[in-house]
């Protein structure tokens, strides 16, 4: 029965096991960015060391836990290495470092292979390399284990771990718990049995046993001094008892290779919650009770007497209830926000492994870690930012004789920025390398029998790189070859309601910039009417609304533009957008529209309103057109479009010069 | 005989009888408000919402190349789903299921009708009628309608001020 496979294992365990495996690996990362600092000093940094120390340790906890014994047999190891440090037995050394690394990115993948249920690589070299940097040769003490370890778990230390309890007069007992339902609801489940056990003694190891029903048993090793009393206390919660025979304690041996394995869930989706956030949500949810209750008791003044309902307070609870509506969905959306940093973190490591197997020197700043994004964009946008950095590294960046030969310095740079900008967040992949080569895109393009555009301006290039089926020479290798390509970076920005554009300079370096809305679901927006047609423009790409007499509208070269501050801007007419007959009016109001790209004057009869809007992104191709960012329903049933800012002022959106020359605007 | 029978939605257009498996469609309803596109592809009247989804309509008779008629009561849109998509079909008015055994189904004759028949699957031969079985994928799919240049360029001025 030394299945240590945990087929069946219970999914929300499993979960758990994944969000507390990817919070502990982010933390590790981080602190080995800050470890670099203190190579071949004689202390680290004892916070860094210390942090590092944790997060190893509570990762080799949840491990055990789901009976990943690989992860746990490496993260025990790692711990080894680093309390030696923390104690000042062993310095850091550059090859300790990339130990430490490279141990980081083994539980990585074990934990990868794990949930995609793959079979796991192979760790014991790297073991091997953990336990010689416990052997540092300035240090001829032997490396002392910590007597109560209290996960203790691969399995040399297991042995050790029993001994030792026993040789400290420690009985050692079976603990099983039988998970049920019933148990379940009285909020008994294998994380409540644990804490108490940890009350009883010490946890030597924990197992889950599948039964031949399909019946998940954990089974706890405990040692602990004195027999329990509480038996039957324990029955209850579905946790049998047995004490060991000194001899034969028995202990499943563990080949991690031979692990089948299980079937689990998709990998979840899990946010981690500030309980301050859900008191808010709590908060919020009173208040919607008060308001309910009110109006209840203004229905049933209703209903007995009409004349005497008071519609002030009507309102006033209607009110009151938008407003905390409002709130709650913002609240939300608060909760659904976590930092880029948990995609930022990993790229040091994605930058560094590749200049590890290159004759390229980069150096990798993040900056703008705190940026906070969706939860569900930052899943998203996982893949093609990794796709970005290694396009940045390999097709980017030149090689260190490359750039001492054209009098840059040897290190490239290769800079991920995350900032806000209104209810966008703009996330840039630059590097200082040698730029996007038109010709040889444009070869390359000509080959593969695209369009070739007249053109080859940077958004012609990127269309290029974005066609499915580009690729280049290097595409087959190392950094570029996995993953995903160009094209599918720009269908996932697209389809989250983004965009991508890129600047790109010989010689001088290349800028990816994706633009993503903050949230996916909601944006602020203003409501415009022209010649009958409704439509919403995003209240963050307009910059003032003015009111203009049509005689201030004058055809510049063929294009309407209008004076404004100490420019002129170029107008586009929402109706000449919807082609629709152009009214001539009088008057019309004039929303200047900004992105980083330009400005424009946008057109309208008459704003409606302002509206939070629920943004459905335009999925099919039959609708997904320059201009449009998505649409939205305000409440009957007909759908209204959504402008879209950044592609209004792009210059592709801009009035041709021959379908504009208006007849009543005389100069 | 094992033969599987398929039910399908009948519709007309143009005074021909159409089908499509009932599997594709996921709900018909009447026609009542589309909001135009800029610039997508002619044949789409624009786009629609109907049950928490915004979905693009497309117009079959423009689709079809026949002439584009008012709408009236009759006028009907299908939601018609394939491949994860979903698009609101557009056509003169719809009525009735049918079954019919595979066995039944025949190939696309030539100059049957006046419609291209590579958006035809097969033909079925009623008593008193002919149904006409839709390629849903091929009508969906608008890459071989050849967009007039200007269309790119999202905004033009009405042609009748120039």
């Amino acid at each position: 029965m030394n299945n240590r496979n945990a087929t069946g294992l219970d999914a929300e365990l499993l979960n758990d096991f994944f969000a507390e495996a990817d919070e502990h690996l982010l933390g590790i990362r981080q602190a080995l960015l800050q470890l670099e600092a203190s190579v071949n000093k004689a202390q680290p940094d004892p916070k860094v060391v210390e942090n590092l120390f944790r997060n190893f340790h509570s990762f080799k906890g949840i491990s055990a836990i789901v009976g990943l014994g690989a992860a746990e047999a490496v993260a025990h190891t790692t711990e080894d290495f680093l309390r030696l440090m923390r104690s000042g037995k062993t310095q850091l050394s550059a090859k300790g470092l990339e130990v430490l690394m490279a141990a980081t990115q083994k539980l990585e993948q074990l934990v990868a292979a794990f949930r995609q249920q793959k079979p796991l690589p192979s760790y014991e070299s790297l073991l091997a390399e953990l336990k010689q940097q416990c052997e540092t040769p300035s240090d001829s003490e032997p490396v002392t284990k910590l007597p109560t370890a209290p996960m203790a778990a691969s399995d040399t230390t297991l042995w050790t771990s029993v001994d030792e309890a026993r040789s400290r007069g420690l009985q050692l007992w079976k603990y099983a718990f039988t998970p049920s339902k019933k148990i379940n609801a009285q909020g008994v489940n294998v994380n409540t049995v644990r804490e108490q056990l940890l009350k009883v003694g010490e946890i030597l190891k924990s197992t889950p046993i599948i039964k031949a029903q399909g019946e998940i048993v954990f089974e706890f090793l405990i040692a602990a001094r004195n027999a329990p009393t509480d038996i039957a206390d324990w029955e209850t919660r579905g946790v049998t008892i047995q004490l060991l025979p000194q001899e034969e304690t028995e202990i499943p041996a563990a080949s991690p290779e031979e692990e089948t394995h299980n079937p689990f869930l998709a990998p979840s989706h899990v946010v981690r919650v500030d309980l301050k956030k859900l008191d808010e949500l709590m908060r919020i949810t009173g208040e919607m009770v008060i308001h309910r209750s009110r109006l209840e008791t203004q229905i049933a003044q209703l209903n007995r007497d009409s004349r005497r309902v008071d519609l002030r307070a009507v309102q006033e609870v209607s009110g009151g209830l938008g407003r905390s509506l409002r709130e709650l969905r913002e609240a939300i959306t608060r909760v659904r926000l976590v930092p880029v940093a948990e995609i930022f973190a990993r790229m040091p490591f994605v930058v560094r492994d590749l200049a590890r197997q290159s004759d390229k020197k980069v150096q990798l700043k993040l900056e703008g870690q705190d940026t906070a994004m969706d939860k569900y964009l930052i899943e998203r946008l996982k893949d093609p930012l990794l796709h970005l950095v290694r396009n940045a590294f390999s097709h980017g960046v030149e090689t260190t004789a490359e750039r001492v030969a054209m009098g840059k310095p040897e290190t490239a740079v290769i800079e991920l920025r995350a900032s806000n900008a209104g209810d966008s967040v703009i996330i840039e992949v630059r590097d200082d390398g040698q730029g996007i080569n038109p010709n040889a895109i444009l070869q390359q393009a000509k080959k593969l029998g695209l369009e070739i555009p007249e053109v080859l301006d940077n958004e012609a290039i990127l269309k290029i790189l974005c066609a499915s089926g580009f690729s280049t020479r290097d595409d087959a290798d190392r950094a570029a070859g996995r993953g995903v390509g160009m094209a599918v970076v720009n269908a996932t920005v697209r389809e989250l309601g983004g965009s991508l554009t890129l600047e790109s300079e010989e010689g001088r370096g290349t800028r990816f910039t994706l633009r993503l809305p903050l949230t996916l679901a909601i944006a602020e927006t203003l409501i415009v009417e022209a010649g009958g047609q409704t439509c919403a423009v995003p209240q963050s790409s307009v910059r003032e609304v003015l009111h203009v007499q049509d005689e201030q509208i004058k055809t510049v070269n063929g294009v309407e533009a209008i004076p404004y501050r100490t420019a002129v801007l170029p107008v586009i007419r929402l109706t000449g957008l919807f082609r629709l007959k152009n009214v001539s009016k009088p008057k019309h109001c004039l929303l200047v529209i900004e992105s980083e790209r330009g400005s424009i004057g946008l057109l309208a009869d008459q704003i409606l309103g302002q509206r939070e809007v629920v943004v459905r992104v335009l999925r099919d191709p039959l609708v997904q057109v320059k201009g449009i960012s998505g649409a939205t329903e305000l409440g009957d049933g007909k759908p209204v479009l959504i402008l879209d800012g950044a592609a209004l002022t792009s210059g592709n959106v801009r009035p041709p010069e021959r379908f504009n020359t208006p007849a009543k605007t005389s100069m | 005989m094992s033969d599987n029978v398929e039910s399908y939605v009948l519709f007309e257009l143009a005074d021909n009888v159409y089908a499509l498996p009932s599997r594709n469609v996921l709900h018909i309803e009447m026609f009542e408000h589309v909001t135009l596109v800029p610039n997508a592809n002619p044949a789409i009247d624009g786009v629609v919402f109907s049950r928490g989804q915004v979905m693009p309509a497309l117009n079959l008779r423009v689709r079809f190349g026949l002439p584009r008629e008012k709408n009236t009561v009759r006028t009907r849109i299908i939601f018609t789903t394939i491949h994860d998509r979903a698009v609101g079909l557009i056509v003169d008015s719809a009525r009735e299921f049918r079954s019919f055994p595979a066995s039944e189904l025949r190939p696309v004759e030539e100059t049957l009708t006046g419609i291209n028949d590579k958006y035809l699957r097969a033909v079925v031969k009623l008593r008193e009628r002919v149904v006409l079985i839709l390629d849903l994928e091929a009508v969906l799919n608008l890459n071989d309608v050849q967009l007039p240049s200007e269309a790119l360029t999202l905004v033009e001025n009405t042609t009748s001020k120039v």
